[in-house]
């Protein structure tokens, strides 16, 4: 189970904060839950390419991943903006001492306007060892759909407050699982709050420097 | 008296071309405000640039140009791609 939390902490990104910003940002982005920490440090040096590492501490491992983002693609409409990214890492996960390998892929493509948000991820993780009993599992796929609803439009300046609806659809298991989110924002800074269906409760936030 | 008014003419018209100027520039893409925040801090960083407002409402960009100075529409348009943006001018 730590392992699924670490997959859903690892790729729950934060709506609108891209994998990959304007040229020469940073963004520090943390994802919280009772069991789990993440800090994901971001630099773009481009605008469609960005050079991240994530640390991440559970109750068992701990995971190093550099990584490299990539926007494969964006339309910038008139109303709306539309973003293909993939990204490609490889680390360590630190457990019981000893070091061992761990790489990542990721697909996802969003889709927002000023009142919708879309946005679709696909992650493939591939881990050298089955020792930890919690999270045997060596390769696996993870699915996520999230849709978003402004229920008011403000501006830059403004709180900018979102309701969130997360789908997580796991390789092993049949069910999905759901999460609602309350996000909010305001220039550079965004927070989220969120509650599972199933119980337990998370929190998020980005800057961008 | 001819020569004054050719010399109030002549500084009158310098005036105005070393005056403050301000240019609105419609930016595509721009939903959000980290959008925003990105295109503020790029224009911000220009020696040329005085202030910047941007409106996510009306999806544009006035840029207030330090007196005497100005960026060329390229290099606008320039800045708005390294936020991951595209220029509209009128």
């Amino acid at each position: 189970m730590k392992f699924w939390v670490f997959v859903f902490l690892l790729v729950s990104s934060v709506g609108q904060a891209h994998p990959v910003s304007y040229k020469d940002a940073v963004s520090l982005v943390s994802y919280n839950t009772s069991e789990m920490n993440e800090i994901l440090l971001t630099y773009s040096f481009t605008s469609n390419l960005a050079v991240a590492g994530t640390y991440l501490r559970d109750t068992t491992s701990e995971f190093y991943i550099p990584r490299l983002n990539w926007l494969v693609k964006r339309w910038n409409n008139e109303d709306s903006q539309g973003n293909i990214y993939f990204s490609a890492g490889s680390g360590i996960e630190k457990f019981e001492m000893k070091n061992y390998a761990a790489d990542l892929f990721e697909f996802s493509a969003d889709w927002e306007s000023r009142k919708y948000y879309i946005d679709f991820d696909h992650l493939y993780i591939s881990r050298s060892h089955n020792k930890n009993i919690l999270i045997p599992d060596q390769h696996y796929n993870f699915t996520k759909v999230r849709a978003g609803l402004a229920p008011f439009l403000a501006d830059y300046s403004d709180l900018n407050v979102w309701l969130i609806l997360q789908a997580e659809k796991y390789s092993y298991k049949s069910n999905i699982e759901m999460t609602q989110f309350l996000r909010f924002y305001i220039k550079n800074t965004l927070w989220e709050i969120g509650a599972r269906f199933d119980g337990g409760g998370a929190f998020n936030y980005m800057i961008h420097f | 008296m001819k020569q004054f008014l050719i010399s109030a003419m002549v500084f009158l018209s310098t005036s105005l071309a070393l005056a403050s100027e301000t240019i609105t520039v419609g930016v595509k893409g721009m939903v959000c405000a980290f959008c925003a925040q990105g295109i503020e801090k790029k224009f911000m960083a220009q020696p040329e640039v005085a202030k910047i407002e941007v409106s996510l409402a009306n999806k544009f960009v006035k840029i207030n140009f330090k007196d005497g100075k100005r960026l060329s529409n390229d290099k606008i348009s320039e800045i708005l791609k390294d936020a991951g943006y595209e220029s509209k001018f009128e």
